[in-house]
């Protein structure tokens, strides 16, 4: 009944969908696959990723798309979790029959959405950081790695500020532990010493004790790795009303989140590969591009939604490399390509990771964030030795 | 030695803080209130709005109180008071009603995290230690709430009313004690404080959507301990606290987070009717 009343509705609004599509292309359109947080613990940060999607693929189609065929995005929410993950994964590989699947991800939530993405033998470009080798023939990653986003901030707090001893805290969670893990052996592999190592449930509110152990030890600098958000704003909280005041790197925070702590957040020190703040003119230019799209609800980029932006250009360079959209040709020519995004040129030619620009920022009283130092072309060191380039 | 006792004293303090409106609640209508969460949550936004309209800090737990207690009033009307005879139920539909109430933070003020500036910074030189003076003011606050809450129920006449529906409702219905509006107080002020407590604990937590139920199920295990009265949750708060900072600081924050939640089961098996004297 609804079927029969609906459908002439239905067909007029695919004739004008059409009509409308401005520059006619003649081809089907090539079907971008985004699965993402849209609710869940993602959904803060997954809205200026589907964003930034949306940005690369205006530009791209107005300038004629790629081999002559627009580029479609297909998003789906995967509710921040692994579940959920793959529920999305396998309806946009297997249902909507996505040529590639571009978005970030928890890892545990990537971890469940490889094998569908094996199975599919689609092109999976990873854009968010992560704890670092994870290896599949299928998936590019274009984010940072341990190996880049740690010895910035340990080398500084050494050489300029003179530290000897540090003190890790974390939450008690795969990422918080991976990244103190491999901070405590550069650390020490750098002559340093870590004075103590200490973790809080995901959940747990009160620092209390970890800042009075903090405080009796007396290091020379704190390093943190919470979970994004509400642990990370505890705990700096707490560590300022506690008086602390030592030179303080966190490994989780980003330039919302430094935000939402005020005044609590000045002095922090970050590393990122993308911090609004970089002066270069692709910068520039990207982010007025967003702000002219997006006016009022634009959602400040970010080092999640940035890598996202970059990757489609890769993919529209990868593919136009290869001359088709087939997959196995299309991962083969990710490896060689180099795209001149936001960050800088970054190609995924280290074991399907890819070097990287690292800033060294810290947030000032404002809540923005100043680059104090760069590291250009950072390697992601051995990531995974058993994929071939 | 000094700092560790200080983190003990503090600590029960917040858990107090957090736990008084549940207990007010639970001793009255011998229902749990799982919306309690919410409630905490509804008073961090209360005091965030407070310090949008640049009222000072120290009446934000005031503006929390009227907005937790006039919500929390509103959805007694309409929600809890028909599950007075099905606690099980009410359990259920306050678990729901504060996932309503979450959901509805979201929709106004949304996801992410929410900057409240402290009222006050820094620290206090204690017994010769630097201690945080927000946290050393939490004790005072304890007290004030301990002695009001006090004051309230053994020196009024809605305190007698009270008194007389916890002791024997229909008793006390016989006698022309309007029940149904005790109850309708009672729950408005459990939220209330909730509330004060979201408001009170902001320049330590996170302000989300979600910031409540880290604080609900240790509030909840408090509650059940200390068997129904406020001295005893007082000491429930002192011992189980205690315990916590002990088992952080000495063994492992993780198992730190733990110890309420396990040493109240372990003691709810021992002594079902908790610390409470009946």
């Amino acid at each position: 009944m609804t079927f029969t009343r609906s459908l002439p509705a239905l067909l007029a609004a695919a004739a004008v969908s059409t009509l409308l599509a401005g520059p006619a292309f003649a081809a089907d359109p090539i079907k971008i696959g985004v699965p993402v947080g849209l609710s869940g613990a993602n959904s803060v940060v997954a809205p200026s990723v589907v964003q930034s999607a949306e940005l690369a693929v205006a530009e791209i189609n107005a300038k004629g798309g790629v081999l002559g065929r627009p580029l479609a995005l297909e998003v789906a929410d995967d509710a921040s979790g692994a579940a959920g993950a793959q529920k999305a994964f396998d309806s946009l590989v297997f249902q909507k029959k996505v040529d590639v699947l571009i978005s970030m991800e928890t890892s545990a939530a990537r971890n469940a959405a490889l094998p569908i993405v094996t199975r599919g033998k689609v092109p999976y470009i990873y854009t968010s950081f992560y704890e670092g080798k994870s290896c599949s023939p299928f998936m590019y990653v274009n984010a940072w790695v341990p190996e880049q986003q740690v010895p910035p901030i340990v080398d500084y707090f050494t050489k300029q500020k003179a530290a000897k001893t540090f003190f890790l805290i974390g939450s008690d969670y795969a990422f918080g532990r991976g990244m103190l893990a491999f901070t405590k052996a550069y650390i020490e592999k750098t002559g340093g010493k870590v004075l103590g190592e200490e973790y809080l449930p995901m959940d747990g509110t009160d620092w209390t004790p970890i800042i009075s152990k903090l405080k009796s030890a007396a290091p020379g600098a704190l390093i943190t790795s919470t979970a994004g958000g509400a642990p990370n704003v505890t705990l700096t909280k707490q560590l300022r009303a506690a008086g602390v005041t030592l030179p303080y790197g966190n490994l989780a925070v980003d330039e919302g989140t430094a935000k939402g702590m005020g005044t609590d957040a000045e002095g922090i020190f970050l590393s990122a590969s993308y911090v609004t703040g970089i002066d270069s003119a692709a910068n520039k230019t990207f982010l007025s591009a967003m702000q002219k799209k997006f006016g009022a609800d634009l959602k400040t980029p970010n080092d999640l939604s940035v890598p996202e932006y970059e990757a489609v250009y890769a993919y529209k360079a990868a593919v136009e490399k290869a001359g088709k959209t087939e997959a196995s040709a299309v991962l083969k020519a990710l490896a060689d390509v180099a795209v001149d995004g936001p960050r800088g040129k970054i190609a995924m030619s280290q074991q399907h990771h890819a070097a990287l620009t690292m800033y060294l920022g810290q947030v000032q009283a404002d809540g923005g964030v100043k680059v104090i130092q760069s590291f250009p072309n950072v390697s992601a060191g051995l990531q995974c030795p058993n994929l071939k380039p | 030695m000094i700092t560790l006792a200080l983190d003990i004293i503090t600590t029960a303090a917040i858990l107090f803080i957090v736990a008084a409106g549940l207990l007010i609640v639970f001793g009255v209508m011998k229902i749990v209130n799982f919306a309690h969460a919410s409630f905490i949550t509804v008073g961090a936004y209360a005091a965030l709005m407070a310090s949008r309209f640049g009222l000072p800090p120290v009446l934000a737990p005031f503006v929390a109180f009227l907005a937790g207690g006039l919500i929390g009033a509103a959805t007694e009307r309409v929600v809890v008071r028909r599950l007075y005879r099905r606690p099980l139920d009410a359990i259920l539909a306050t678990w729901g009603l504060g996932i309503v109430i979450g959901q509805l933070v979201t929709l106004v003020f949304g996801r992410e995290v929410q900057f409240v500036p402290a009222p006050i910074s820094g620290t206090l030189e204690a017994f010769g230690v630097d201690y945080s003076l927000y946290r050393l003011l939490l004790v005072p606050a304890a007290l004030v709430i301990a002695g009001l809450f006090a004051g309230l129920l053994n020196g009024t006449r809605l305190g007698l009313s009270t008194r007389a529906v916890i002791m024997n409702e229909n008793l006390a219905q016989g006698l022309g004690i309007d029940s149904t509006r005790v109850r309708l107080i009672t729950f408005g002020i459990g939220c209330g404080l909730a509330a004060v407590a979201g408001a009170l604990i902001t320049p330590l937590a996170s302000v989300d959507p979600n910031m409540g139920l880290a604080w609900l199920i240790g509030a909840f295990m408090l509650v059940m301990v200390s068997g129904g009265s406020l001295l005893t949750l007082g000491l429930s708060c002192f011992v189980l606290g205690g315990l916590q900072v002990l088992a952080s600081t000495f063994i492992s924050p993780i198992l730190g987070g733990l110890t309420i939640a396990v040493l109240a089961a372990v003691a709810l098996r021992l002594r079902p009717q908790g610390f409470a004297r009946a």
